[in-house]
């Protein structure tokens, strides 16, 4: 741990998020134990881990979802305790879920607006703005080199990829300081995959902001992170420069073939 | 861009799909009009509409709950329980309470009674996780068991004009519940299309877990979708018995797979999250024109069923069309 600590020493860039100690159990089973990790401004973190690592209680300790038992969070140096994602994103931390959350059954800007719906008071009627959120919706999608037939389509009847881009929208649209994405890739095909590798690396370059990637997939961390922590059984075994590592010595850390103490 | 040119295409198909229960309602009255003598008279689709007016205000609460991924068996109940104590409450019969209150008051409290038992539901529902089948199944039974004990299952009759009122005036020769009905669906189609609580109904019905991740508040917006359910019920048994000039314990029995049938003809999905009530006014008013074409043709009632289950059946199988347009 010690030596990581030295190495991102050389790393000037302001702190976004700042892990201290985190400790979480479910019942008897330990599933994050210790775990420190910064993450600095304009950085893409790669998480990676094998099933059951705690990559995602993690996420979701970060993202609000739960408490940790133990340890502190801070953002811009705040400590911050999040009892719900409803906070976590009202001040800038967006979550990117698994699943990518979208409502099948509704159009890309009202997927793009799920509980920020634009409206207005009338006679005590929450109206929608629906022009205003459609406007919206194309421009943060344009910007982002994303065609759809109509910002009006069901997303269910949209391709994976357009439907990977509605999602990812949403976070180039709020997210403000920090964007966690969960396996972002997990339930696409090749082609839909590395769309979503290029939207990442497009909103990299669009907006100033840091991102945690988490994934299974090495070549895809190795393809858009600055720096890789490594989970094993709830620690942090690694974290390495991308540039001075290779996918070898990650997947040594991941399998526990090499011992970091 | 060719991939584009498909989607859009698919798109066409699938609006017309969207709206081909207003086709067959067209159809269907273009061809009962044409050969069936009696059919074609403005006094007829006036009686089409006027006998629309209870499962149509059902269909809207029944909607709002498909559309939320839930169901209420108990509108049937409640709608029952609304007319029988409305009519105890304010009739002059034997076996009213005697008390012959104001019919407004009778409404008031028959309408708060709705939101008790959306709230009972809602409850059980909500915060016990319990299927809303089960939940609504037991309302269903236990309301209607409070109706009979009521009035020991006797009938209650002779309301004042006043409480008639709402049946008996007449404007355009349409009886005012007419368009007490019709205001409801306009209200209740603005509310759903373009109100943010409408938007959220869609938006738990199609993913309930995006819903809690962005913060919307689920338990807010069901209980409020159940209680709506309950109050519009109980508006629905006080306008029964204001047709009826009274009302029976069993009265509304069997309203609920109606109301279920021009639910799901209307377009709106079993599943939750998909459905319009536009498709809904016309899911109704097609059941009540063909039940009224195989009235004037003196066709047993029993065949009713048959046609309205096969109707069922169709609706059924064009939303299963709508999903080969991907």
């Amino acid at each position: 741990m010690l030596m990581e600590k030295i190495m991102n020493d050389k790393n000037t860039k302001p702190v976004i998020l700042k892990v201290e100690g985190i400790t979480k159990y479910f019942g008897s089973v330990r599933a994050l134990s210790d775990v420190s990790f910064e993450v600095y401004e304009d950085e893409v973190v790669g998480l990676v881990g094998d099933n059951g690592a705690g990559k995602s209680t993690l996420i979701k300790i970060i993202s609000g979802n739960f408490p940790p038992d133990k340890g502190n969070i801070y953002l811009e140096g705040q400590r911050i305790n999040f009892k719900t994602p409803v906070e976590a994103r009202r001040i800038g931390i967006e979550t990117v879920y698994q699943d990518l959350s979208l409502c099948e059954n509704l159009d890309a800007s009202s997927n793009l607006f799920i509980g920020r719906e634009l409206h207005k008071n009338v006679l005590g009627f929450r109206v929608l703005q629906k022009r205003e959120m459609e406007k919206r919706t194309v421009e943060v999608l344009g910007k982002i080199g994303i065609n759809i037939p109509s910002v009006k389509e069901k997303v269910e009847y949209l391709s994976g990829g357009q439907r990977q881009a509605v999602a990812l929208g949403r976070f180039v649209a709020w997210g403000e300081k920090l964007i966690l994405l969960d396996e972002p890739t997990a339930a696409l095909g090749v082609r839909e995959t590395r769309k979503a590798l290029d939207l990442v690396l497009t909103i990299r370059k669009e907006k100033s902001i840091s991102m945690i990637f988490i994934s299974h997939n090495l070549q895809h961390v190795f393809e858009v992170a600055d720096r890789i922590i490594v989970l094993r059984h709830g620690e942090v075994v690694g974290i390495r420069e991308r540039k001075l590592t290779n996918p070898d010595e990650i997947v040594a850390l991941i399998t526990g073939a090499i011992f970091v103490t | 861009m060719e991939a584009l040119a498909a989607q859009r295409a698919n798109r066409i198909f699938r609006g017309i799909l969207n709206n081909i229960v207003w086709i067959i309602l067209v159809l269907c009255v273009i061809a009962f009009s044409s050969t069936i003598d009696g059919f074609f008279s403005i006094r007829n689709y006036i009686n089409i509409i006027y006998h629309s007016v209870f499962i149509g205000l059902l269909a809207i609460a029944e909607s709002y709950c498909l559309i939320s991924g839930n169901l209420d068996l108990s509108v049937e109940s409640m709608a029952g329980f609304g007319a029988i104590f409305s009519a105890w409450l304010c009739g002059t019969s034997p076996f009213a309470s005697g008390l012959s209150l104001n019919p407004f008051i009778g409404l008031f409290i028959v309408m708060s009674i709705g939101a008790l038992v959306g709230l009972f539901n809602g409850f059980f529902i909500i915060r016990f996780k319990i299927h809303s089948f089960l939940v609504t199944l037991s309302t269903y039974i236990i309301v209607r068991g409070i109706a009979v004990l009521l009035t020991g299952g006797k009938g209650v009759s002779q309301l004042p004009s006043s409480f008639r009122f709402v049946d008996s005036f007449r404007f355009l020769n349409m009886p005012l519940m007419v368009y007490v009905m019709i205001i409801f669906y306009l209200f209740f189609y603005f509310v759903l299309e373009n109100n943010r609580f409408g938007k959220h109904i869609f938006i738990i019905g199609g993913n309930i877990n995006a819903a809690y991740n962005f913060g919307i508040n689920v338990n807010k917006v069901l209980f409020r979708v159940f209680v709506l359910s309950g109050i519009i019920s109980g508006i629905t048994g006080w306008l029964m018995t204001a047709r009826a000039n009274g009302a029976t314990p069993a009265i509304a029995s069997g309203f609920l797979f109606e109301v279920l049938a021009a639910v799901v003809i209307g377009g709106v999905s079993l599943a939750g999250g998909a459905g319009s009530l536009v498709g809904v006014f016309a899911g109704v008013l097609l059941l009540s024109s063909i039940h009224s074409a195989l009235n004037i043709l003196a066709i047993s009632p029993f065949i009713t069923d048959i046609v309205r289950g096969g109707l069922v059946l169709v609706a059924v199988i064009l939303d299963s069309v709508k999903r080969l347009f991907r």
